[in-house]
């Protein structure tokens, strides 16, 4: 019996040798991490008072998210690069983002109940940039507009679009600890932030696709990458809150970006050692043992 | 706000869309191909070219703006945008071409018309074969200049409607990075509409796809001067701290 077992494992090990990685996404289909995603984003864009490392998890989540989407849009090929659509998520980030906050800093845009803020004004920018990425994507997919004849284009812009907004509105609150339009314009929109901010969200959406497309692309092992660029935002992102607001809001935050910068790294490069037919070190990076 | 305002601000987004929709249209872009040298035009997308040129053009009209203590003339910082796209384009094609002739020797030509349509010359003989063509050869140079203008003008045109005081009245870095968000929007559109590479305005493509390109440009960029005009309206950003 024992035999007929582990001949039944064997061949299913088989099958599926991909599986067997503890940091897997097999649970969090594509449907699972958008809803997930999506409801941890909100709450951590409507709460701006939580510590900032709370909110650097959600960055991480959102940008698992984003990558998603952005690997669930490029893989079919569009006829222009997959930095395009990372670049395009932030470009509706933004729009949704200064939006939002612009809505938030009205006097019913914020409930304060019990001296905590609910920012339920932002998500006005997330609704109305999920309606701009709909209707982008119909026009693109549309068989009277452009006819890219792509699956599933439209959700996949609408996602980019609240991926990016709740992208912008969660590291905005990280570095101004509140949506108040007087804190928020000078440290964050007019000493260029925003300009950080735009380019490390991009990169944690386009990244991890650009660097992994191709024919034995998993997207378990594209979205350990997007993790650990958040890793590198949030340290980025917990020195500039160092300098804007607190030590005791910032290296919290470089902590944790730190360990989840190397756990993850360390995990990414295990699964390429892994499903990689061979590998030879250049001698450039320590291959980890592989 | 006055409601003339807010349309005012509103037909310029329009506007400023479909002029940045129509300058990808006019750009010579290569895409990968053309790093190998077997495609005209720049070695990358219509986005990251466009994206580029657009964000010099908002340097050189926030520069030109900042003359004015209140009020700057639309029409001049629009120019002054034009003018920093279209210098961003030369150098760009110019340098490209430096670098496709003297590096790579390979001589600039057309790879979808038979004659330059500008200097008369014919394409056929220097393409190739099982090439698209090679370089930026004159006519394309001059559609992407043209299309440096287009798009420096409308961006710049969306930035200076946005900063002005006497309409959207942001912070200078709120209206440049709101409109290197609808910029961007415009020309992905654009790319997806262009699908891959394309020449400039002789290209046949141009001809087939503009129509359908300014139109979804229209809608996109209505869509995003209704979502700014929300943000004008709520009054929070007006008179932003520089």
């Amino acid at each position: 019996m024992g035999e007929e077992e582990a001949k039944q494992e064997e061949k299913e090990e088989k099958a599926k040798p991909k599986e067997e990685f503890k940091l897997s996404f097999d649970y969090f289909n594509e449907s699972r991490l958008g809803i997930f995603a999506l409801t941890i984003g909100v709450l951590m864009a409507i709460f701006p008072g939580l510590p900032a490392f709370i909110k650097g998890v959600g960055i991480m989540i959102v940008f698992a998210w984003g990558a998603d989407s952005v690997r669930k849009t490029a893989r079919y090929g569009l006829g222009t690069g997959v930095p395009s659509i990372g670049v395009l998520a932030m470009g509706f980030g933004i729009i949704g983002g200064i939006t939002g906050i612009a809505v938030a800093s009205l006097s019913f845009g914020t409930l304060v109940v019990g001296g905590v803020e609910i920012a339920f004004g932002v998500l006005a920018g997330v609704v109305l940039l999920a309606l701009l990425g709909f209707v982008s994507g119909n026009l693109a997919n549309g068989d009277k507009f452009i006819n890219m004849k792509i699956p599933g284009l439209e959700r996949g812009m609408m996602e980019l679009g609240m991926a990016g907004t709740l992208a912008v509105l969660i590291e905005t609150s990280i570095v101004a600890g509140t949506y108040d339009i007087t804190r928020v314009l000078p440290s964050v929109i007019d000493n260029g932030v925003i300009a950080v901010i735009f380019i490390i969200s991009a990169f944690g959406m386009l990244q991890p696709l650009n660097t992994c497309l191709g024919a034995d692309e998993r997207r378990g092992r594209t979205l350990l990458m997007s993790i650990e660029i958040g890793g590198i935002a949030g340290i980025i992102l917990g020195i500039v809150t160092t300098l804007t607001l607190s030590a005791f809001e910032g290296v919290p935050l470089i902590v944790l970006g730190a360990v989840v910068w190397v756990v993850f790294y360390r995990a990414y490069m295990k699964a390429c050692m892994e499903e990689a037919y061979a590998v030879k070190g250049t001698g450039l990076i320590k291959t980890l043992g592989g | 706000m006055e409601p003339i305002t807010l349309l005012l601000v509103l037909v310029c987004i329009i506007i400023g869309g479909l002029l940045s929709s129509l300058a990808v249209h006019l750009m010579p872009v290569g895409g990968a191909p053309a790093a190998m040298a077997t495609a005209t035009g720049i070695a990358t997308g219509c986005v990251m070219l466009m994206t580029g040129a657009s964000v010099t053009g908002l340097f050189t009209a926030s520069t030109v703006a900042s003359f004015w203590a209140t009020n700057p003339n639309v029409i001049l910082v629009a120019l002054s945008g034009a003018v920093g796209s279209m210098l961003m384009m030369g150098f760009t094609m110019f340098v490209g071409n430096l670098i496709y002739i003297f590096g790579a020797g390979i001589v600039p030509c057309s790879g979808r018309v038979a004659v330059d349509p500008i200097t008369k010359e014919s394409q056929t003989e220097y393409k190739t074969p099982r090439t698209d063509g090679h370089g930026v050869p004159t006519v394309s140079f001059v559609s992407g200049i043209l299309g440096g203008f287009s798009g420096g003008f409308g961006g710049a045109l969306i930035y200076v409607m946005l900063v002005s005081d006497s309409y959207a009245h942001f912070s200078v870095a709120t209206a440049g990075i709101v409109a290197m968000g609808i910029f961007i929007a415009n020309a992905i559109i654009a790319a997806y509409n262009i699908g891959g590479t394309i020449e400039g305005f002789h290209d046949p493509k141009f001809k087939a796809r503009i129509r359908t390109g300014l139109t979804c440009s229209l809608i996109v960029s209505a869509l995003c001067g209704v979502i700014v005009v929300i943000a004008m309206l709520t009054g929070t950003l007006v008179g932003g701290v520089m």
